[in-house]
């Protein structure tokens, strides 16, 4: 439980906090693990095999210590890891991302669609809710019972995909109008500033991965 | 059918946007009524209220006298059909015909109910000859229609309209018109947003003009397209139809529409 | 000077040909107005001006497309990005989608092409001033109004420094205040020397911005003039294009035995 929490500490919090991003930060991290989190919970406090130290019981399911410890220590690996990610979409640009990449020397093309599908994602979110609404208004039930939630995924889903499509062959064309197939570098417009203290701590991030694996490699295990 | 009323309606989208500030409005049953105003203005939503898609932030939206808060946008469907802009927004049927019946089967038609209501539907916007093609090959400007007829089959006492002359041809256009004409006729109420003031000014009784989530000015066309409110218009960037700035030229009062010039320029000269 | 020589374009898996035998020459410095009915094939003929039919979209063409007298079909495409671009409807599409400013979002497609950095730059000046949208420079694409984006993907294709350009129903989706930004758009670049191939179902727009209109139907170029006199013409609203306000009005005067000559 100790490994979890110090790397929540130190390595999502502490940036976070510099980047006065944790508000958004637990909004966004709680949010992505919800749903995980509340089936973690239950299997391992309910299902966990050889507790002893017997809670409460109820019916035929027996919640026990160890299981809700377990339970705590896969959560907060949870957190760690959701957390990781949202700290790296709350504080990068995706702009200064491709343009770094790219810099680097990965392929255009590549640098593109990393950062395409990054930004694609508000826009599919925003388009899936203008569909939910479009099909509310023709009386699509979206709030009763399971079946009725069922019948409502193919006039929901539909749209989204075929809306999807639709505007990857307009995409298509408005790049390939714009030299986007064109072979060979792209001119740069601009670097995006890479300070020491960045620097440092990429390389800081490496070395801490480098110590972590070896220390687990030679058989340290924190409690 | 059934009245609208707005009272003192107040809309702030998360982020703290005042898209609606204090809309007061009351719509009599079977009314035909244009909502203008530039993007932003709070138009869309304002219609978004009136089948419980958003809810007030304050005030309150009155159908047939009852306030819309305790009921689900899925029954309000029943009284107000509502047809965005972005028909692909909402497509999902192999078949044009089935797209049509997607609205009216939720709302539970009989099957006889639902068979005339999608075939008035296709009839009135010329698709009864796709009924069995896959959406998809129409048109964007066809499948617009289709969006038009998918809630029009649901046969709902009030029509609202997003736009729905945008990448029309000439047919298209009368094609719309006429389904507002004909709406009417049967007593429906319809509220369309344009921003074509030859269609506002010919097919509408009634104008809104709205300006940063407020009611500018409300009023019959030829009121609204007076030389008296073309200072205003412009502040929302809305002009006038052309036969209204002809009609002030010519010293005739108030012409919206080519009609109403004509009519002007025949009564001032005799004979 | 971009020209169609007889060219006829069928879909893939298109029976009958989209495009049928079209002949079409665009001079230096003109803005020719595109119209017809939906479905007359207005938007098929703009991708085959900008070469993207059929090489991006498929299917099959005959005849030849040339830009100042060099055949367009050996040419790879960002060759000819560089002299014919085309702007569509949807403001939205049209933006990369990856650049966080109006800046780099116009020098996206320059930079595609891997000039020089003083170039690109230069052009992108060029361009936002050209457009007089200087002041977006600094502005998120995604947070400005459907019209601004429309100006700001039009930059883009300035910038890409081509002599023709073709716009699909720039203002499909813009209110007026957005339109009348495009409409000042069109005959600024005219000014400049560019010519503009636009098609629109807003006839007052084409009567405001368009010396010379193609009438397109069924495939077939059906009426070629001027487009004062065109527009006029009472066979257009039979081919489905919309009568301009001030030629109803007109009409609709003569109608009722009365003398347009007030609408002067």
């Amino acid at each position: 439980m100790v490994g979890p929490l110090a790397l929540a500490g130190l390595v999502v919090l502490l940036p976070a906090a510099v980047a006065r991003v944790v508000r958004k930060l637990l909004r966004a991290t709680l949010l992505l693990t919800l749903p995980v989190a509340t089936s973690v919970l239950v299997i391992n406090v309910l299902f966990f095999p050889g507790g002893r130290d017997v809670l409460f019981q109820a019916g035929p399911v027996t919640a026990t210590r160890e299981g809700l410890g377990l339970a705590i220590e896969v959560l907060l690996r949870l957190l760690v890891i959701s957390g990781a990610i949202s700290l790296f979409y709350l504080t990068t640009s995706a702009a200064e991302l491709t343009t770094d990449l790219e810099r680097r020397g990965v392929s255009p093309r590549l640098a593109f669609v990393a950062n395409a599908s990054v930004q694609s994602v508000p826009a599919m979110l925003e388009r899936a809710a203008a569909i939910i609404e479009a099909q509310r208004a023709r009386g699509l039930d979206t709030e009763g019972g399971p079946l009725a939630r069922a019948r409502g995924i193919v006039p929901i889903v539909g749209p989204v995909i075929l809306g999807a499509i639709g505007e990857v062959e307009q995409r298509t064309l408005a790049l390939e109008a714009r030299g986007f197939s064109r072979p060979g570098p792209r001119t740069l417009l601009w670097h995006p500033a890479d300070r020491p203290i960045e620097r440092a701590a990429r390389w800081l991030i490496v070395a801490a991965l480098v110590a972590l694996l070896a220390a687990r490699a030679l058989g340290w295990h924190p409690a | 059918m059934i009245e609208i009323r707005l009272e003192a309606l107040a809309y702030v989208y998360r982020g703290g946007i005042r898209a609606l500030d204090g809309v007061s409005l009351t719509v009599p049953a079977g009314q035909r009524l244009a909502l203008i105003g530039q993007n932003g203005s709070g138009k869309t939503t304002l219609v978004r209220h009136l089948n419980g898609i958003l809810r007030p932030t304050a005030g309150r939206v009155l159908l047939g006298g009852e306030d819309t808060a305790r009921r689900t946008v899925a029954e309000l469907a029943r009284s107000v059909g509502l047809v965005y802009q972005n028909p692909d927004r909402q497509i999902f049927g192999s078949r044009v015909r089935s797209e049509v019946a997607f609205g009216p089967r939720n709302l539970r038609f009989g099957t006889d109910r639902l068979h005339t209501a999608v075939d008035a539907a296709l009839a009135a916007t010329g698709l009864t000859a796709e009924a069995d093609t896959n959406p998809y090959d129409l048109g964007s400007s066809r499948r617009k229609l289709l969006a038009l007829a998918s809630v029009l089959a649901m046969e709902t006492p009030v029509l609202v309209l997003d736009e729905p002359t945008t990448g029309q041809d000439e047919p298209g256009m009368a094609m719309v018109a006429g389904i507002v004409e004909a709406a009417s006729a049967a007593g429906r109420t319809v509220i369309a947003i344009s921003h074509d003031m030859r269609f506002v000014a010919e097919s509408f009784e009634r104008v809104v003009v709205m300006r940063l989530g407020r009611i500018l000015l409300d009023g019959s066309p030829a009121e609204v397209f007076a030389r008296r409110s073309w200072e205003p218009l412009q502040s929302t960037f809305v002009e006038p139809p052309l036969a209204a700035v002809v009609g002030d030229r010519l010293g005739l009062g108030s012409t919206p529409t080519d009609d109403d010039l004509v009519d002007a320029i025949v009564r001032r000269s005799p004979g | 000077m971009l020209t169609f020589e007889s060219v006829t374009y069928r879909h893939a898996g298109g029976v009958r040909p989209a495009i049928d035998d079209v002949s079409l020459e665009l001079g230096e410095g003109e803005v020719v107005g595109l119209v017809g009915g939906n479905g007359s094939g207005k938007s098929t003929l703009c991708l085959i001006a900008a070469g993207l039919a059929p090489r991006i979209v498929g299917g099959t063409l005959s005849g030849r497309i040339l830009i100042d007298g060099e055949d367009i079909a050996p040419m790879p495409m960002h060759e000819l990005v560089a002299r014919v671009a085309i702007g569509f409807d949807d403001p939205w599409t049209q933006l990369s989608g990856v650049t966080g400013t109006v800046y780099e979002e116009v020098a996206f497609g320059p930079a595609n092409l891997g000039m020089p950095r003083d170039e690109l730059v230069s052009r992108v000046d060029a361009a936002l001033s050209s457009l007089a949208i200087e002041q977006l420079a600094a502005r998120d694409p995604a947070h400005l109004s459907g019209g601004q984006q429309q100006l700001v993907a039009i930059a883009g294709l300035l910038a890409m420094g081509p002599r023709h350009i073709v716009l699909d129903e720039p203002t499909a989706q813009l209110d007026p205040s957005g339109t009348s930004l495009v409409a000042n758009a069109i005959e600024r670049l005219a000014s400049e020397g560019a010519s503009v191939l636009v098609v629109e179902h807003k006839t007052d727009l084409i009567a405001r911005v368009a010396k010379r209109l193609v009438v397109l139907a069924g495939g077939t170029i059906v009426m070629e003039g001027a487009a004062a006199e065109l527009l006029a013409d009472p066979r257009l609203r039979d081919l489905g294009v919309r009568e301009p306000s001030a030629v109803r009005l007109r009409r609709r005067l003569v109608e009722a035995g009365l003398d347009p000559v007030a609408l002067a």
